[in-house]
């Protein structure tokens, strides 16, 4: 009997163990910052807002992102001039992907199964099918191509290019360039509104974030920044963030140090936010509570309270981090 | 022995003829970073106006003793912040006290900087001379070793010369990479620094 008792209470610590287990980290996703100098992946729980694995990936991992069914993170390592996918379940390498040269950024489609790649030395964006990782075709597009988004129908592929200073809008079906809008100086960053309705582009030298209407393929709005005591040459527009419901978008600022927290609706600034030295890319958490941004020359990653708009914490992770992708454990 | 002094003496003339700056502003920077004069206050810091304490910081001795050693790169970044954390925790005035000791943090650390830009620029202008003596005893052996009958006792003295100059020259070369470097680690930490003093102030 008292065996018995002894059992069955050790069976309930032990579900209770399990229950603890699981329970605590419900909450927690994983961010997958991808290191450019070091050529590694950090991995931070946002739980604990540690580091818990840093996974050694191929040369020069820029662009990162999760596979719509959760299970992969997609890395470019432009040096190696191919795409690695790392398993979400094992934290390891387990294949690679036929992009074209120098590969930079790349986006899905929405049902996961077509991957598009910017492909930095050849002016080509590869259309690639994730399921079979095999290569689709090319679509010639301006020179250095680099911002890459699809549109929420799906119908349109956006492709930005640095030295053309051009956001192209491609068909999807087709694969064919059907609009270019110019825009300010090296373009870097496409993100559009969920609902379609307007298209941002984030241009690095420029300074600007252009405002484009997709459906008449035109800018209409320009967001500027202006930060007392800095020269404008300092004030680098690259990654673009925006909630679900299209109200706040953050903007990263490269080397002004900072992300700019703009009213989605009307495009004006709110405030400025110092994070880290070059802050570059950015990822919110599923439930959009905190934004990660990376800052490549402090070598860490900013968390961002989303609804505060305040910055509350600041982790290390490898040399140059530069994107920034989020997944459930 | 003539063969190696060729190649070293090579191997100066290609470095003066391709150090050519990359900004036009600035003849005598030898590093493939670009030259940033100074590091703009707004850059690193987001908390109030520090123009009320400017020179303030050198006026109060604790600070002053705080900076003095914040601002040592030998002591580590993590050492640094924990010691601003311990002293603002202690001050009766956390405002006051973290703007002086970043005001302090600002200067110094410029200072240091301007410091390292002055003296890579120094060392640009020295390889330059050190370039052309290269180039003229150069000359001057090849024109001993094609006289007959060569002055062997004069080549010899010349080659060492060489020898010399060439060895000074590289490890000149190697320490400008290496100080190229300098100043980023000066603005990551003073960056950092300065993202504790405004935690801490917050």
């Amino acid at each position: 009997m008292m065996n018995r008792s002894k059992m069955l209470c050790r069976v309930w610590l032990c579900g209770a163990a399990t229950w603890l287990a699981t329970a605590v980290p419900a909450s927690a996703f994983l961010a997958y910052v991808s290191n450019e100098k070091s050529n590694t992946v950090s991995v931070i729980d946002t739980d604990s807002w540690t580091v818990t694995a840093t996974i050694k990936v191929g040369q020069r991992p820029r662009g990162i992102e999760l596979t719509r069914d959760g299970k992969s993170v997609l890395v470019a390592v432009g040096d190696d001039d191919t795409i690695q996918i790392i398993d979400v379940a094992s934290q390891k390498v387990v294949d690679s992907l036929p992009s074209g040269p120098d590969p930079e950024l790349f986006t899905q489609d929405a049902a996961g199964k077509v991957l598009y790649v910017a492909n930095e030395n050849d002016n080509t964006v590869t259309v690639i099918d994730l399921e079979k990782r095999v290569r689709m075709g090319d679509v010639q597009v301006g020179v250095e191509p680099e911002g890459m988004a699809i549109s929420p129908d799906g119908k349109i592929l956006i492709n930005t290019s640095e030295t053309t200073n051009m956001a192209h809008f491609i068909d999807t079906a087709t694969r064919q360039i059907v609009a270019n809008v110019l825009v300010d100086a090296r373009p870097r960053f496409a993100e559009f509104k969920r609902d379609g309705s307007e298209l941002w582009v984030s241009s690095e030298i420029g300074g600007t974030v252009s405002v484009i209407d997709p459906a008449k393929r035109v800018v209409t709005d320009k967001i500027e920044f202006n930060i007392p005591g800095l020269r404008r040459e300092a004030i680098q527009p690259v990654g673009i963030g925006m909630t679900r419901d299209a109200k706040i978008a953050f903007i990263a600022l490269g080397p002004a140090n900072r992300i700019a927290v703009v009213d989605a609706a009307t495009h004006k600034v709110i405030k400025y936010l110092l994070v880290g030295q070059r802050v570059w890319h950015m990822a919110f958490t599923p439930d959009e509570k905190y934004l990660l941004v990376t800052n490549g020359v402090s070598n860490d990653v900013s968390v961002i309270d989303v609804a505060a708009q305040k910055v509350i914490k600041t982790i290390q992770v490898g040399e140059l981090p530069w994107g920034i992708a989020m997944a459930r454990p | 022995m003539n063969r190696p002094i060729g190649v070293i003496t090579a191997l100066v003339l290609i470095w003066s003829g391709t150090a050519q700056a990359a900004d036009p502003r600035y003849p005598d920077w030898p590093c493939v970073q670009a030259k940033v004069p100074e590091i703009s206050l707004a850059a690193v810091w987001a908390g109030p106006p520090i123009d009320d304490v400017a020179s303030a910081w050198k006026d109060d001795v604790e600070v002053g003793a705080l900076v003095e050693r914040l601002a040592t790169r030998r002591v580590p970044v993590e050492e640094a912040q924990k010691a601003i954390t311990d002293f603002l925790s202690r001050s009766p005035d956390k405002a006051r006290s973290g703007k002086l000791i970043f005001a302090g943090l600002f200067d110094s650390l410029n200072a240091q900087r301007a410091t390292v830009l002055a003296g890579l620029e120094r060392v640009t202008r020295k390889q330059r001379e050190a370039a052309d003596r290269v180039r003229a005893d150069t000359a001057a052996l090849q024109a001993l070793q094609s006289a007959s009958p060569p002055d062997q006792a004069r080549i010899d003295e010349l080659n060492n010369k060489l020898l010399w100059e060439a060895r000074i020259f590289d490890d000149r070369r190697r320490v400008v990479t290496f100080v190229c470097e300098v100043p980023t680690l000066i603005d990551q930490r003073l960056f950092a620094l300065s993202r504790t003093i405004q935690q801490e102030m917050e």
